[in-house]
C-alpha cells in the first residue's frame, strides 16, 4: 500500500482520487494494520464482501479501474502493479508485476482524454469480464458465507464459500481468501499448484497488460 | 520448498459466535448492506413488508409498479401477495422476474441477493461505472457517483 501513497503524493492533483479497497473478509483486523503502515491519505476501504471485485467483475487482486470525470471507465481489469516484483530464490522464485502501469496512470491524470492510454467505451466494455448468472450467484453465496463467519458459524461459512468457489471457479479471490483459513495460508502449496495450473492451461490469472509507453 | 507466508493463524476465526438476528426476524444481504427484517410473510420465498423494499434495493412501490428511476415493474398478485388480510411484497419473486440471482439459508432465515442485472446494464453497454456505495475506514460513505468531476483510480488489494 505504500506504493499507492507514493504515487498519490507524486501526482498531487486535487482532481484525482485513489480508492484502495482491501478485499478482506478478515476486516479491520487483517487489513487495517497494513493500511496504517502506509500512512495513507487516499480513500481506504475494507471491503469484506469483495463488493468492488463483484461490481467490476474482477477475479484477482490487485485489479483496478480508471474512472473519468463523467463516471465512465476508461481502463479496466489489469494486474495493477506499479513495478516488477521478485519473490523467493532459486526454483521457488517468482516475478510478477509491470513497470508500465504507473507511468500510464500518471499520463492519464495529466492529460485526461488526450492520454493515449484512455480506451474507448467500446474497448472498455469489451474488456469487462462477462459475469454469468452462476458467477453472480457465487457473489451472493460468498456474502452469505461471510455473514455466517462474522457470527462465528464457521461450518456454514465454509459451506457457502465452497458454493461460491464451485459456482465461480475463475475467482482467484475466492480461492485465495478461502486459503487464508488453512494452515498453509493463501500463498502456500495449494496456491502454487493453482497458479501453476492456471499458467499451464493458459487460464486468465490477470488480463494481460496492454500498455505501450 | 519455500516457506508459506501470510497464513495469519490468529485471524482464521476472529469472530465469536453470536446470533444473526432476533428470533422471528429475517436478514437480507444486498450490495454490502445487511438489513434485518422484523416481520416476513409465510412461504418458501421471501415475503416482506412493502415498506421495506426501498431500504433493500432502492425500488419504491408506486401506482405504476415497483420503480427505480425510469424502470418500473408492474405489480400483480404474484408480487403483491395477500395473507390473512395483510399485503406482502414477494422479494424472491421480484428477483426471479429481474433475473437477479440469490442464495437462501432457510434454516437461518437469511437471503443473499446479487446485484440486479438491470442496474449493471450501463457498465456492460457503454462502460459507465457501477453505482456502488462503500464505507471508508473513517465511516464515511463513498459513492462513485459523488466523485464526478474528478478522475478516480479504484484499486483492489488484499492482506492475503
Amino acid at each position: 500500500m505504500p506504493v499507492w501513497q507514493r504515487i498519490y503524493e507524486e501526482i498531487n492533483n486535487p482532481d484525482f482520487v485513489i480508492i484502495c479497497a482491501a478485499q478482506d473478509t478478515g476486516g479491520e483486523a487483517a487489513a487495517g494494520p497494513i493500511f496504517d503502515a502506509a500512512n495513507p491519505t487516499y480513500i481506504q476501504v475494507i471491503d469484506e464482501d469483495h463488493l468492488v471485485s463483484s461490481s467490476f467483475n474482477f477475479v484477482n487482486v490487485p485489479s483496478a479501474a480508471w474512472i473519468d470525470e463523467e463516471g465512465r471507465i476508461v481502463r479496466i481489469d489489469e494486474g495493477t502493479y506499479s513495478k516488477v516484483h521478485e519473490l523467493g530464490v532459486g526454483d521457488q522464485s517468482i516475478s510478477f508485476g509491470t513497470n508500465v502501469y504507473e507511468p500510464a496512470l500518471k499520463d492519464w491524470v495529466a492529460n485526461g482524454a488526450q492520454s493515449k492510454h484512455v480506451q474507448s467505451a467500446t474497448t472498455v466494455a469489451g474488456n469487462i469480464r462477462q459475469h454469468s448468472a452462476e458467477q453472480q450467484r457465487a457473489d451472493a453465496a460468498f456474502c452469505l458465507g461471510n455473514l455466517f463467519r462474522k457470527h462465528g458459524i464457521d461450518d456454514k461459512a465454509e459451506q457457502y464459500w465452497d458454493m461460491a468457489k464451485a459456482l465461480n471457479p475463475d475467482s482467484v479471490n475466492f480461492i485465495r481468501q478461502n486459503l487464508t483459513l488453512s494452515e498453509e495460508g493463501s500463498a502456500g502449496e495449494q496456491f502454487r499448484a493453482m497458479r501453476d495450473n492456471f499458467e499451464r492451461t493458459g487460464t486468465d490469472y490477470y488480463r494481460p497488460i496492454d500498455i505501450e509507453n | 520448498m519455500a516457506k508459506a507466508f501470510m497464513a495469519y493463524p490468529e485471524l482464521r476465526s476472529p469472530f465469536e459466535a453470536k446470533e444473526i438476528h432476533p428470533e422471528g426476524s429475517a436478514t437480507v444481504l444486498y450490495q454490502g448492506k445487511t438489513i434485518t427484517l422484523s416481520e416476513t410473510g409465510n412461504g418458501d420465498g421471501l415475503l416482506i413488508n412493502p415498506r421495506d423494499l426501498g431500504q433493500i434495493n432502492g425500488f419504491d412501490i408506486k401506482p405504476e409498479g415497483a420503480c427505480f428511476r425510469d424502470l418500473c415493474i408492474p405489480l400483480n398478485d404474484q408480487l403483491l401477495v395477500e395473507q390473512n388480510g395483510r399485503q406482502w411484497f414477494n422479494l424472491t419473486g421480484f428477483a426471479d422476474l429481474l433475473d437477479q440471482p440469490y442464495v437462501a439459508d432457510h434454516a437461518a432465515s437469511v437471503w443473499s441477493f446479487a446485484e440486479i442485472p438491470a442496474k449493471r446494464a450501463n457498465m456492460m453497454l457503454d462502460a459507465m461505472a457501477p453505482e456502488i456505495e462503500l464505507t471508508d475506514r473513517n465511516g464515511q460513505v463513498v459513492r462513485l457517483a459523488d466523485l464526478k468531476g474528478k478522475k478516480a483510480l479504484i484499486v483492489t488489494w488484499s492482506s492475503w
